[in-house]
């Protein structure tokens, strides 16, 4: 039964995207990933539209102080399990804008962040990776699958 | 021993986990379609070429957390779903999948009508799961699919007639058994009928109780886990049940050439690739057309389409009266 | 139309003494003038030439007054219009009265540096975020915005009834038809859009006062990243308002460099915006065919700058990366493939049926309204307004390069949508011709990391039109201040205007018909 779990839940990622002030260059890099040069629906990967509906959430931008609290409200809508993948530096740190006096700098500092994808912004391989790099962490080690049968 | 058939016959084949399997199969095959069209790959990684990806999708979101959000109602919340989902696969066995109804072998005179009450009760049903998930998208999502089921049923209800008038029965096994099917007696209707279940399955260019830009994810928006897995289900079933209804109706059914003591094998494959082509036809429109607006889409209906129906009915019922019939075509 | 000489003379003798010209300074003049004079100045200019409008209002914090600067565009030439207030009472008349497309620049001067325009009050914040305190004002010099203590955040504004049959929609923060966190609004009677707010803030991220604690050549980098899609835009609009203090002597081969980049970038912007035009509208189809094309442009601006979005060609003093002779006939047969696709998507644009249903005859922005809200860009275009700053102010190798300036007269969403079509055209000839002029010799001259004392402004047309920069210098290597109009903060009281009326439904393709970028807006 775990086995079939894990194997869904790797493969059907549904991820949702939240802008937390970023200056557009990953989020057009994630929309990038829809299309046909990347199309990462061969993943499974699909952008849905209601943090309901999220398995994975993909937060760019620096987190401003309008955005933190909606950041976070829909972090709680989103079901369990749930990951956080903080892309582009700005996510990860708060990039160029840290220090600023609008913004937070970095997801990390509002929500639990499961991957950081560094880059400025990163390339759509980039992002690939890193969320293939997540999804390979999802698969439990073989020592747990013990202790639970 | 005959329970014992009838049992198999529901539960497995070409029932319920039948259906299932087709209704996911039938989701590989439009996803992965409207990709190819788009130039893309579509689904790949899970099983050969991706043919598992609905499968995964619906496990997954069966083990998802299951959130009731506050303010919902919660009867309708939970149970709507799941009773929708059951109702459509009750419809889909009334029609002739493996050249018989799958509850009794010939139907019932007038399960017609049945059929397309049953599509309608779970059309509301989807509505009352958006109305009572208690979200502001959610509502407007469910009231535009309730505006636009409300107006569309009523030529899709005309244009299904076409072929039993053709026939000359209400019985859905004697219109897919008809000698001549009714895509050739009727052609101009096979087009409208085709048109207007793209309206009644909410897709391109009607699917504006989906529209992302505008009511995010409509009537779903609420919902996670297992209610979504299934709500998620009904719809491609509704798919793969509109598709079947125009195979049963227009397309002959079950019947092609067949070789004697095969016909068990061969009626179903056949069924089942001419429900591929009417759901390759309904994709294909989807993916080449803009989404209409709510009110264009309302106005389509009562100025063009309703109209349409009513004259394609009349042009039927003459048609059968002074040429068909005389000429003994069509029973 | 108003010449140059016309202007100032006219304004002369109207005036005489009370006002003061500086010729050459911030654009073809600057006029100061005090005591309440900035709105009849305006007035003036404004019943000379119908094409005037305000591009901007810059904030400036002179100690013991602030000043408000009004960057003022007219046919051809640009003026700023100086007044100051004192810091203790900082009142000013209002200009909404005679250029209601003022409006906007009022409401961000009196958030971030605290004037008070009469006639044009405002309750609450306007870009700073909710929990910002009242009276505090960050980009003030006297301010330090990081030791400001943060208020809790107010009451959220509830989905009320607005009153009797109106209905109060909120779209945003977070919405699939914004890609970006922004707030709107929308008071429906039935279907029927009766009123749209804005609460734009939410990507205000301070790059105006952080570019004053960075020296010129960080400040290239940060202003950049002020949007991810124009950045060479931002780059250039920077770098040329530093160069018009500075006055380096850049190379041919430079300008000619630069318009390859800004080119290359309004063409992998405009295919962005159709194909995302056609996501709003349910036509995903157009959307995966437009960026699947975008995808070798973005090759090509990796080729010529390094990167495939944050390139940083542009510099004080020319470009750090040249195209070498073999890269040419590379970059010419992915242009080439690029036109040979042209006629399939304009016959998509102009033809289709549900496109021409979904964006005919909607959002329609009339001559009249384009030129009172002066909007810049495509939308002005697109309402036969004939404004682009290529042709107006050229910059660069502009002036050497022909082209044809796109204008529908519909003012609708698809004549909005065409004139970007068109531009893409144009785009590749402009490239095709820059690449086949491409001069010989250096390509950047090494300039001063401090910047004499002065203040300059650059506007050149981003692919969403008009962009804006002032900097003012103070002798150091860091600017006094600089200061970003985006062409999105001037286009969206555009669509607050033209989205009333029309059904709901219309929304999100009258809103991407602006090509909205927030970040920008909010900077």
């Amino acid at each position: 039964m775990t086995d079939t779990k894990t194997w869904a839940r790797v493969k059907s990622p549904w991820v949702l995207h939240f802008n937390s002030g970023a200056c557009n260059g990953c989020d057009i890099e994630i929309v990038a990933l829809l299309t046909p040069k990347y199309d990462v629906e061969r993943f499974g990967i699909k952008l849905e539209p209601s943090p309901r509906h999220a398995d994975v959430l993909l937060v760019t931008g620096c987190v401003t102080q309008q955005c933190a609290e909606r950041l976070k409200r829909v972090y709680d809508q989103m079901p369990q399990p749930k990951f956080v993948v903080a892309i582009g530096a700005c996510a990860c740190s708060g990039g160029v804008f840290a220090g600023n006096y609008n913004t937070l700098g970095g997801v990390d500092k509002v929500i639990p962040v499961t991957a950081y994808i560094p880059g400025c912004p990163p390339r759509p391989e980039a992002i690939i990776d890193g969320v293939v790099k997540l999804l390979n962490a999802i698969n439990p080690p073989k020592q747990k699958k013990a202790v639970e049968a | 021993m005959i329970d014992l058939i009838l049992i198999f016959r529901i539960l497995v084949f070409p029932g319920f986990t039948f259906i299932l399997f087709l209704t996911l199969f039938c989701d590989w095959v439009e996803r992965k379609l409207e990709a190819r069209i788009q130039n893309r790959v579509g689904p790949m990684v899970a099983g050969p070429g991706g043919i598992l990806q609905p499968l995964a999708d619906f496990i997954k979101l069966l083990t998802k957390e299951d959130i009731e959000p506050r303010g919902v109602k919660k009867a309708v919340f939970r149970f709507a779903p799941m009773v929708a989902f059951s109702i459509m696969v009750f419809a889909m066995c009334f029609l002739p999948i493996d050249g018989a109804s799958v509850l009794s072998s010939g139907g019932f005179s007038g399960d017609l009508i049945v059929i397309l009450a049953f599509a309608t009760i779970a059309n509301f049903l989807l509505f009352m799961a958006g109305w009572a998930s208690a979200n502001p998208y959610g509502t407007i999502g469910s009231a535009r699919v309730l505006t636009q089921f409300l107006g569309y049923d009523i030529p899709l209800y005309l244009l299904a007639l076409t072929p039993a008038f053709l026939v000359g029965s209400l019985s859905v096994f004697e219109i897919a058994g008809a000698a001549w099917p009714a895509i050739i007696l009727a052609p101009w209707a096979f087009v409208l009928f085709i048109i207007t279940l793209q309206a009644e399955l909410e897709k391109d260019p009607f699917d504006v109780p989906h529209s992302e830009s505008e009511v995010v994810g409509g009537l779903e928006t609420e919902y996670t886990g297992a209610k979504l897995a299934f709500l998620h289900l009904t719809r491609d079933v509704q798919v793969v049940f509109g598709s079947a209804l125009v195979v049963t109706l227009f397309l002959g059914g079950a019947n092609g050439p067949m070789i004697a003591g095969l016909e068990w094998l061969l009626q179903p494959i056949y069924f089942v690739i001419k429900l591929l082509i009417v759901v390759v036809i309904s994709e294909y429109i989807t993916t080449v057309v803009a989404r209409l607006r709510i009110d264009q889409v309302l106005t389509g209906n009562w100025k063009i389409l309703l109209p349409a129906a009513i004259i394609s009915l009349m042009i039927t019922v003459a048609l059968v009266t002074w040429v068909y019939n005389p000429l003994s075509i069509g029973v | 139309m108003a010449s140059n000489i016309d202007m100032i003379s006219l304004l002369q003798s109207k005036f005489g003494e009370k006002i003061q010209i500086q010729p050459g300074v911030s654009g073809t003049a600057s006029i100061v003038a005090n005591n309440g004079l900035h709105h009849d100045v305006l007035a003036e200019m404004i019943a000379a030439d119908e094409k005037t409008g305000i591009v901007a209002m810059t904030g400036l914090d002179f100690g013991q007054t602030l000043g408000v600067y009004y960057h003022v565009r007219t046919a051809k030439p640009f003026f700023t219009i100086k007044a100051e207030v004192p810091k203790a009472d900082p009142k000013i008349r209002s200009v909404v009265d005679i250029h209601p497309g003022a409006r906007f620049h009022e409401l961000e001067v009196t958030d971030l540096f605290g004037v008070v325009f009469v006639g044009n009050e405002y309750d609450g914040h306007f870009v700073l975020s909710e929990n910002w305190p009242d009276g505090v004002y960050p980009l003030r010099k006297d301010v330090d915005p990081t030791k400001v203590k943060l208020v809790p955040t107010p009451e959220r504004e509830a989905n009320l009834p607005a009153e009797g049959r109106q209905v109060k929609i909120i779209i945003g923060p977070q919405h699939p038809a914004l890609l970006e966190p922004e707030k709107f609004s929308v008071t429906v009677d039935g279907e029927t859009v009766t009123k749209v707010e804005p609460r734009i803030g939410y990507v205000h991220r301070g790059i105006e006062k952080s570019t004053e604690s960075r020296t010129y050549l960080q400040d290239i980098y940060l202003v950049e990243r002020v949007c991810g899609i124009c950045n060479p835009a931002h780059a250039y609009g920077f770098v040329g308002a530093v160069e018009k203090i500075l006055k380096p002597d850049v190379p041919e081969r430079a300008r000619y460099l630069r318009v390859i980049a800004l080119e290359l970038n309004r063409l992998h912007s405009h295919l962005l915006v159709l194909g995302h035009a056609g996501l709003e509208i349910g036509y995903e189809t157009v959307f995966q065919y437009f960026w699947r094309d975008r995808e070798p442009i973005m090759d090509l601006i990796e080729l010529t700058s390094g990167n495939r979005v944050y390139g940083s060609l542009i510099t004080v003093g020319g470009v750090r990366r040249d195209i070498t002779a073999e890269q040419i006939p590379k970059i010419k047969s992915v242009l080439n493939d690029l036109r040979g696709k042209i006629p399939f998507y304009r016959k998509i644009y102009l033809d289709e049926p549900t496109i021409r249903l979904r964006m005919k005859e909607v959002g329609i922005l009339s001559r009249e309204d384009a030129l009172k809200l002066s909007v810049v860009g495509p939308i002005a275009r697109g309402s036969g307004v004939d404004i682009d700053v290529r042709k107006d102010i050229p910059y660069e190798a502009y002036g050497e390069i022909p082209f044809k300036e796109i204008v529908y007269p519909d003012g609708d969403v698809w004549a909005r949508m065409n004139v970007r079509m068109d531009e893409v055209e144009e785009s590749l000839n402009i490239l095709d011709y820059a690449l086949d002029h491409l001069p010989s010799g250096p390509i950047r001259v090494d300039v001063a990391r401090s910047v004499p004392v002065g203040e300059a402004v650059c506007s050149l047309e981003a692919p969403r039109g008009e962009l804006f920069y002032f900097v003012k210098s103070n002798g150091t290597d860091m600017p006094e201040r600089v200061k970003i109009r985006t062409p999105t903060f001037a286009n969206i009281p555009s669509f607050l205007k033209t989205a009333i009326g029309e059904s709901i439904a219309d929304i999100p393709s009258n809103f991407v018909s602006l090509d909205p970028c927030f970040s920008c807006t909010d900077r």
